[in-house]
């Protein structure tokens, strides 16, 4: 609620049009219209991600099996998706049963948002309405990451049940999603078979469908190219700071790391890391990547550093007797945010690419269904479709990203205002 | 200046000695053995599997194996440690009771039956301590009171860990003095491998054999396996596998392959021709085309040519090459609908039949797709900074001084503002070359071309380690010595810098 308090320290201390720093860029970003689009594809692609279930599986929704056919615990009416969504063995990567869960909970996080946020706005001055709607985006975040870990950990599994032979017993009526396929099954019967209207992108030389399987290789490039990025730029930033605060030895230290990550071909030394996993998982991958990319933002945060510690906000900070983790972390790294959320951008279009290149040399994440996979198999049986899905996802996932990093760089940029 | 790249190229000393602990570090811990062979878990071997073990182990020798990583304390074993691993052995050998009937004499409940596993690992080890275990193995083989498969085990192994090291085996010719000394050592180790005890040998054919053979050898030979502080702090840090890989590589020695058994720099020598110009190539080429292309979409800034220029580059650089590699592979190459270029190769082979021309024709022709795959997206990248390099300095006050004073167009473009705009390009040139190098490995295996790159990729696959480790290592070389190029021709293009 509002209270006058509240609105005599908002008019008497700031301007009526006062805007955050966010605020400033997140319109100048508006501005920039293909990036901003750009921002709605790559939301389009993380809806794909996680609602690829409910458009290709090949388990039903609803079953109703007559007493007496298939196994007794199947019989009656039964909804088989729903519980093939938790199973791991079904969904044998955690990276799946994650998203299987934000099936659930991203639709109630937005309804709940669209459902209080009216209210909010229409009861509270406009500074206490933005604090309320970062704490609500941020405890939404954490309760669906943590929905997501508590349903991997409780590790559900149920006996297999082959629901598309039951399907076609006498009596049994079932409602399927529209693509009736696992991305990991194969059907040695329909190998190589050319687009048409049931396989969209024919299948593969196992019999999977294409279609299928790039639908949830949109998870994994996503997954990986994220926290990829994530673990670098956590590790670039933490040494990054270190160096560019304390500067002096522990700086010489830093740039020596970064000398010496710097002159490996990058490339190399992720094969080399990659050859030394066997039977490497989406985690590994991810890790991989991670390790040896954070020499450009440890850069770019240690440069942002140097410059910011002699400025005077920071020198008055220093003055005031504030603790060293106080300036770095409530003064000093704020401001380094902006270039470092550009080069992470930019940085998961890279990751995402990285891994196809890995999974395209036949060491990507050994049971996954990733794009580089995809094409090596294109490759291999010289099947169109094949080569260029996966190219054509690449790219176009690819160019989402950078034109995003784009704009966000050019919006950050005070120089380029519009 | 010479001052400086002598500074510069003694600090590459320190970064490559980090480079390699670090290559070192990585391949060394990584769980699992090149050329690890099945080992067979049961105490007596026969005689064949007895000769791959021996041959595995030679091996493990050859390449330092059998050492430890970084720090050596195997002279601290005591005969506990080299019991319980042989007495593994033994309780494996032994059978697993029945649940239900007679149970045979010593059997082992199913629960305390040791893992394959752990058996393979404890083989292993007693193996690789080598020398260091001898007095120990002697002291078990001699202790009658002791299980008799247990000593049985005990001389077997003393068989294989008291022979002599030979010197190089793989890869030069060795000495005279070597090879004399070599001899030696081979009858020595033949007759060490003689005194192996046999599976049916009875209590006492043992008893007589350890008393009157090893035993009395170990007597004559004790110095050998007694060690001093001094001697100890020498193992501690030199019997490591670092320690000798370090010193080889310091005389510039790689190692040989574990796969053909050729040194890797030779091999490593015959590929960098290819990766090489390739890259080169590459970078020339991107050059080439990019500057000027930038210089010009700089130049008409904002006009719908610009604009489709910007467009067109953008969406290269989103494209991923190794997808562009095998579409024009699809499209170009096997004939349907074109046969214009080879599928692969570098067209370097029949050089004795087809003139020098020739050959060039053909190296050309090999190397026209994978320059095309190798060089867009650079050509992208690159083309977007010389745009914006020139883009500001376009707008400087020399500029338009230099158009007042009355110098032709083409003349204020490429001599003031290309020379300037060209600075920040110049610097990618050496972020370029560690992409360059380590970003062919794609190219290299969907062309085939025995470049560097796919050497690596064999090599990984192969768990080469020297292979890996000397290719790693020079490509970093490379690495550093285009970082100082890139650097020095800062100074050549603008004056106001100096390294003095």
């Amino acid at each position: 609620m509002a209270t006058d308090s509240d609105k005599q320290i908002s008019s008497s201390l700031l301007p009526k049009d006062y805007k955050t720093y966010g605020e400033i860029v997140w319109e100048q970003f508006k501005k920039y219209k293909l990036s901003y689009w750009s921002l709605w594809g790559v939301a389009a692609l993380f809806v794909l991600a996680i609602f690829a279930p409910l458009l290709a599986l090949n388990v039903p929704f609803y079953i109703s099996v007559p007493e007496g056919t298939g196994p007794a615990s199947v019989a009656g009416v039964s909804f088989p998706w729903f519980k093939a969504l938790f199973d791991v063995n079904f969904f044998e990567s955690g990276v799946d049963i994650f998203f299987n869960s934000l099936i659930f909970t991203v639709p109630m996080v937005l309804a709940a948002w669209f459902f209080i946020a009216p209210r909010w706005k229409k009861s509270m001055i406009k500074d206490k309405y933005k604090v309320y709607r970062t704490n609500f985006w941020l405890v939404a975040s954490g309760v669906l990451l943590a929905i997501a870990l508590g349903v991997y950990m409780l590790q559900f599994s149920q006996p297999y049940v082959d629901y598309q032979m039951l399907s076609k017993a006498d009596g049994v009526s079932s409602v399927y999603p529209l693509l009736e396929y696992s991305y990991r099954d194969m059907e040695l019967n329909s190998v190589g078979i050319s687009p048409n209207s049931a396989h969209w992108l024919g299948t593969d030389d196992r019999g999977r469908d294409v279609f299928t399987r790039m639908l949830y290789g949109t998870r994994i490039s996503l997954t990986i190219g994220i926290l990829a990025v994530a673990i670098y730029t956590a590790i670039g930033m933490v040494l990054g700071s270190i160096g560019g605060f304390f500067g002096g030895r522990v700086d010489l230290v830093v740039l020596r790391l970064i000398e010496v990550m710097l002159c490996f071909p990058s490339f190399f030394l992720i094969l080399t890391l990659r050859g030394f996993v066997e039977e490497a998982s989406v985690f590994h991958i991810m890790v991989i990547i991670g390790v040896t990319g954070w020499t450009g933002i440890a850069r770019l945060v240690r440069g942002e550093f140097l410059r910011l510690r002699r400025q005077d906000f920071v020198q008055a900070a220093i003055a005031l007797g504030y603790t060293r983790t106080r300036i770095i972390f409530r003064h000093v790294l704020p401001n380094a945010l902006g270039p470092v959320l550009v080069s992470a951008t930019f940085g998961v279009a890279g990751a995402i690419i990285l891994e196809a290149s890995l999974a395209f040399l036949g060491l990507g994440p050994t049971t996954a269904p990733s794009w580089g996979q995809i094409l090596t198999v294109g490759r291999q049986t010289k099947l169109w479709a094949l080569i260029l899905a996966p190219g054509f996802a690449i790219f176009v996932t690819v160019s989402l990203l950078n034109l995003v990093g784009e704009g966000v760089r050019d919006a950050l940029d005070p120089k380029m205002r519009r | 200046m010479t001052t400086y790249i002598i500074k510069r190229v003694l600090l590459m000393i320190p970064t490559l000695l980090m480079i390699a602990l670090i290559i070192f570090l990585v391949l060394n811990l990584a769980p699992g053995r090149p050329g690890q062979t099945q080992v067979s878990a049961d105490g007596m071997q026969s005689s064949e599997s007895a000769e791959a073990r021996e041959s595995y182990r030679i091996f493990k020798e050859q390449f330092n194996f059998d050492k430890p990583i970084l720090f050596n304390t195997r002279f601290n074993l005591t005969e506990a440690d080299v019991r319980s691993r042989l007495d593994l052995r033994v309780q494996f050998n032994k059978p697993v009771c029945p649940d239900t009937g007679e149970k045979p004499e010593g059997c082992l409940p199913v629960d305390q039956k040791p893992s394959s596993a752990a058996v393979i690992k404890a083989v292993e080890e007693v193996e690789d301590w080598g020398a260091y275990i001898v007095p120990e193995l002697v002291s078990i083989a001699a202790d009658e009171k002791a299980d008799l498969l247990l000593r049985k085990l005990a001389v077997v192994n003393l068989a294989s860990n008291a022979q002599m090291r030979l010197k190089s085996q793989y890869g030069r010719k060795p000495t005279p003095e070597e090879r004399e000394y070599n001899d030696n050592a081979q009858k020595e180790n033949e007759q060490l491998r003689a005194w192996r005890p046999s599976k049916e040998m009875s209590a006492e054919e043992f008893n007589k054999l350890v008393k009157e053979n090893w035993v009395p050898w170990f007597e004559m030979n004790k110095p050998r396996f007694e060690y001093s502080g001094g001697d100890k702090v020498a193992i501690f840090f030199t019997d490591t596998r670092f320690a000798k890989y370090m010193y080889n590589l310091s005389k510039l020695d790689f190692g040989v392959s574990h796969v053909d058994k050729k040194p890797v720099l030779d091999t490593i020598g015959g590929k960098l021709k290819y990766s090489i110009s390739l890259s080169l190539l590459s970078i020339l080429l991107a050059y080439m085309i990019s500057v000027p292309l930038g210089v010009w979409s700089a130049y008409r800034q904002g006009s719908r040519a610009d604009q489709t220029v910007t467009l067109i580059l953008f969406m290269l650089y989103s494209l991923p090459s190794f997808f562009i590699a095998v579409v024009v592979l699809e499209l170009f190459t096997w004939g349907e609908p074109f046969k214009w270029f080879p599928t692969g190769g570098f067209g370097d082979a029949g050089a004795d039949t087809m003139t020098t021309l020739e050959q060039l024709k053909s190296i050309a022709w090999h190397l026209v797709l994978p320059l095309l795959c190798m060089t867009y997206r650079g050509l992208a990248s690159l083309s977007r900074y010389a745009r914006t390099g020139v883009l500001d300095v376009i707008r400087a006050d020399y500029i338009r001084t230099a158009r007042a004073k009355g110098l032709g167009e083409p003349m204020v473009v490429i001599k003031h503002a290309v020379r300037n705009g060209m600075i920040p390009i110049l610097t990618l040139l050496g972020s370029l070359l560690p992409v360059l190098i380590g970003g062919s490995v794609i190219i290299e295996v969907i062309f085939n071309i025995p470049g560097m790159g796919l050497y690596l990729f064999e090599s990984i696959l192969a768990r080469d380690y020297n292979a890996i480790m000397a290719v790693l290592l020079i490509s970093s070389l490379l690495t550093l010595v285009g970082l100082l190029v890139s650097d020095l021709s800062y100074a050549v293009v603008d004056p106001r810098i100096s390294f003095d």
